[in-house]
């Protein structure tokens, strides 16, 4: 094999590391956008705030010594509760309305907090306190941190623990019926306001959880910082499909990758229009999404 | 004798994925006929409809009309060919007047172009004067035309059936589909529109295909009628010849649509 | 002398704000078809028209000339743009389309961030000072009656119908995807206009100008003052450009918060009152002035 022929592999072997650790994060905040959907088919443009939200609240804790496995669960706590909260005082009233209003509504929400965020915090970036060290681990020319490790780790342990609270719990199964219809679950005695409040809270918790670990990998908090990975998690979600909980990690995934593929072989300025490009190609191709199956509207 | 039908349905087979909601379905109506097509619940009347319309395209089978082949084709295709539709949720434009909603079904036949619009050309003022013209004499044959600055849903429910129907026989078809057209009346209401219904065919000389739960209606206006069940036809034929069809009668027993009832 | 410097920049923005306002009701009040990308035709027609004064501009024509030509070619372009983007995204569903057009929108700033001929991130200056109170006030009176006379035929009605009942629309014989396209596209290109007027007023385009925040903004301008009402538009732009100005004389503070107020304003007017201030209808000014017996709208 030559040089050059190495060199790629190798690149493309970093580029891989690089993209499941990103695309782990974008399906955490995809998973949260795809199960609201699926529960009351409202776009949660603020979603990315609450994953915000998370970052902050980890960033604050660990600043004052909390210790990581600690503060993670705590700042999960703390979007969930932003998420429950916002869903009480404006998501439910605006549920019957239809959804161009409720996703105005969404809109309204996400720059609030962004922008609340902004005047309270401070806009400029804060850097996140080193909670657990950063040790680089080699596999031959490729480089894998010890966040990058946790970050894909936590995912995982994340997502089993979604899959056996929708799969395998009372909770999950009403979700379940919900989403497939809210008017037969009622019918069936489940009281689908606590049950959407509960996706929302499990979404954002979620979200919150990726705002942590996005803090440790790239080091900085700003109250910004959820537009464009939020909007990126959506197209993440679209991608696999929207309302499909499987579909939100391929999503990330795929998006993840498709990101540092991009930027390492080609060039980095386009790298948000990247995720703009998916989504669009998505929607006029099958817009139902990779896992998607297309229903048609009855008239 | 010319025998092309106004309206002529071929095999028409509708799947939706591995479920067959109709199959085979056939039907043929002359230039002035009055037919219904009725069935339990289910049984693929509105699928067979919808197909009709334009709004599903079929798995199998032919649509006609005229001469002219409307198989998939898209619903304001069809519309502009001819063949106009009501709805059973009455679809009216509700936040418009009674004449606007009138005039927008004479739009494919407006020949001004947008910049006659933009600059009020007298190419526009006359269209539009012949249009509202044409829009108020059809609301008076309808009785509706004291209250063409009403907006439509304001319009009490059995006018606003009336409107339907006058926005429909706005687009000048040759045939007129009706979804349910007595849904949510009362019997005065429903022989009200008995007699329209006849009214309509006789007066515009044109076919007319309803379906109906009603069997008061239908059996009262109806020349002809297919039965549907399951997807298929399972009948056809004059009302009386209907009425005593055992296997009508077995597919409508044990339901709570039996004969005279309302929906 | 020195109240005209403030008044004349804030006027000038007001009716730039107007034509794009009442462009972005044809799309999204009066067609019922939710574009949240308005900022990138604006954008479109702010580049193209900008690059048109400052590299192909003959110095030998008038001014005046000059910025009708920059103008119209800032109309053609954001309406091909509209074209581009509304042929495949007018097939999708409401929210759907929604999120396309913002991501159109987005792609088309991140594409003009990347064109270094336009200045890319460092900007696009020197930008001929062109327009003035006089053209762009009559720009957005020919925007106002094109939109009101286009409303008032046929072509308007069927626009309309596909916002009160898309189905029935089809139903009636109205090709829906004809029309939701028109209006797309005449929305853009106004939009468009509005660029380049912009343009030739601030001297200066950045694609951080034309972010997706303010296409929200003018969302708001439009929901505010009613979506589906021409009046409603003007009205929401005029009251949403002179806002902020009013909050920096409250102080700086206030001024920052600028975005949280217009962001609760959005929620409150979604919960309590979603027809805005005009709902769907119009001051008919006609009318008011006895000259005219009939009203087109409910």
């Amino acid at each position: 094999m030559s040089d050059s022929t190495a060199y790629f592999f190798w690149d493309l072997g970093q580029y891989l590391i690089n993209g499941i650790t990103q695309g782990s994060i974008y399906a955490l905040v995809a998973l949260g956008y795809t199960m609201v959907y699926g529960i009351i088919k409202l776009i949660n443009f603020a979603h990315g705030e609450f994953y915000m939200v998370g970052a902050f609240t980890g960033f604050f804790l660990i600043h004052s010594g909390v210790p990581f496995f600690l503060a993670m669960p705590l700042a999960m706590l703390g979007s969930g509760l932003a998420a429950v909260i916002v869903e009480r005082l404006v998501y439910r009233p605006i549920r019957s309305a239809g959804r161009i209003p409720a996703l105005i509504t969404a809109l309204g929400v996400s720059l609030f907090l962004q922008y609340l965020g902004q005047n309270l915090l401070g806009a400029d970036p804060r850097s996140f306190p080193d909670a657990l060290g950063t040790k680089t681990y080699y596999l031959g020319e490729l480089m894998i941190s010890s966040t990058q490790i946790i970050i894909i780790i936590t995912t995982i342990v994340l997502m089993l623990f979604l899959r056996w609270l929708v799969t395998s719990t009372k909770i999950g199964k009403a979700m379940r019926a919900t989403s497939f219809s809210m008017d037969a679950a009622e019918l069936m005695g489940i009281n689908t306001d606590r049950v959407i409040s509960f996706t929302f809270f499990v979404g954002a918790a979620l979200a919150g959880a990726a705002g942590v670990l996005v803090g440790m990998y790239y080091n900085t908090v700003e109250p910004m910082m959820g537009l464009i990975p939020g909007l990126k998690a959506f197209v993440a979600a679209v991608l696999g499909g929207i309302g499909i909980i499987p579909g939100a990690v391929v999503g990330g995934l795929v998006l993840g990758i498709a990101e540092n593929l991009v930027v390492g072989f080609w060039v980095s300025t386009y790298r948000d229009a990247i995720a703009f490009g998916i989504l669009i190609l998505i929607l006029l191709i099958k817009p139902a999404g990779l896992l998607g199956k297309n229903t048609r509207e009855k008239v | 004798m010319d025998s092309t039908h106004a309206l002529k349905v071929d095999a028409l087979t509708m799947r939706f994925g591995g479920l067959v909601a109709v199959e085979d379905f056939s039907l043929e109506m002359g230039a002035t006929d009055l037919v219904g097509l009725i069935g339990p619940n289910g049984a693929g009347k509105t699928t067979i409809f919808n197909m009709i319309t334009g709004m599903y395209v079929p798995s199998q089978g032919h649509v006609y009309l005229g001469k002219q082949e409307i198989t998939g084709v898209r619903p304001a295709n069809i519309t502009q060919q001819g063949m106009a539709r009501t709805f059973q949720n009455i679809r009216l434009f509700k936040d418009l007047t009674v004449l606007d909603n009138i005039r927008l079904a004479g739009h494919f036949r407006q020949k001004y172009g947008i910049l006659s619009s933009i600059f009020h050309s007298p190419n526009f003022r006359a269209a539009e004067k012949e249009l509202k013209k044409e829009a108020l004499e059809l609301l008076k044959i309808f009785k509706l035309e004291d209250k063409y600055m009403h907006l439509a849903k304001n319009l009490p429910y059995g006018e606003q059936r009336r409107l339907e129907i006058a926005r429909a026989l706005a687009t000048k078809p040759k045939v007129l589909l009706l979804d349910e057209p007595a849904a949510g009346m009362n019997p005065n209401e429903t022989k009200e529109l008995t007699e329209l219904i006849r009214w309509v065919r006789d007066h515009f000389q044109i076919a007319i295909l309803l379906i109906e739960h009603d069997m008061s209606l239908v059996m009262d206006v109806c020349e002809r009628i297919y039965v549907v069940d399951h997807g298929v036809e399972i009948a056809q034929g004059t009302p009386s010849e209907i009425q005593k069809n055992s296997k009508v009668i077995e597919a409508y027993l044990g339901t709570a649509n039996e004969e005279g009832d309302k929906q | 002398m020195q109240i005209f410097d403030y008044l004349t920049p804030l006027a000038m923005n007001i009716g730039v704000f107007i034509i794009l306002a009442v462009s972005l009701n044809l799309i999204n009040g009066m067609c019922g078809q939710f574009s949240l990308g308005h900022a990138g035709f604006w954008a479109v027609g702010a580049y193209t028209g900008a690059a048109y004064s400052v590299y192909f501009a003959p110095t030998a024509l008038p001014d005046f000339i000059n910025l009708f030509i920059a103008c119209g070619i800032g109309f053609s372009c954001a309406a091909l743009s509209g074209v581009i983007i509304g042929v495949p995204c007018l097939r999708l569903r409401g929210d759907y389309l929604a999120i396309a057009t913002l991501g159109f929108g987005e792609i088309i700033r991140i594409v003009i961030m990347n064109m270094d001929v336009v200045g890319g991130p460092r900007g696009f200056t020197n930008i001929p000072h062109w327009s003035n109170i006089f053209w762009i006030y009559l720009w957005v009176l020919i925007t106002i009656v094109f939109v009101a006379n286009l409303l008032s035929g046929t072509h308007g009605r069927a626009i309309i119908s596909i916002r009160e009942d898309e189905i029935a629309a089809e139903a009636m014989g109205i090709n829906t995807f004809k029309y939701k396209t028109l209006a797309f596209v005449i929305g853009a290109g106004f939009a468009g206009v509005a660029g380049a007027l912009f343009a030739h007023a601030q001297q200066f385009l950045h694609p951080n100008g034309f972010t997706f925040m303010w296409s929200v903004i003018i969302l708001l301008m439009i929901i505010l003052g009613g979506l589906g009402s021409i009046t409603g538009s003007v009205i929401g732009a005029v009251v949403l450009t002179i806002l902020p100005e009013l909050l920096r004389f409250m102080g700086e503070t206030v001024s920052q918060w600028r975005m949280v107020i217009y962001s609760v304003l959005l929620i409150l007017l979604m919960l309590l009152r979603p027809a805005g201030i005009f709902g769907k209808r119009e001051l008919n000014i006609l009318k008011l002035l006895g000259l005219k017996r009939e009203s087109y709208h409910g």
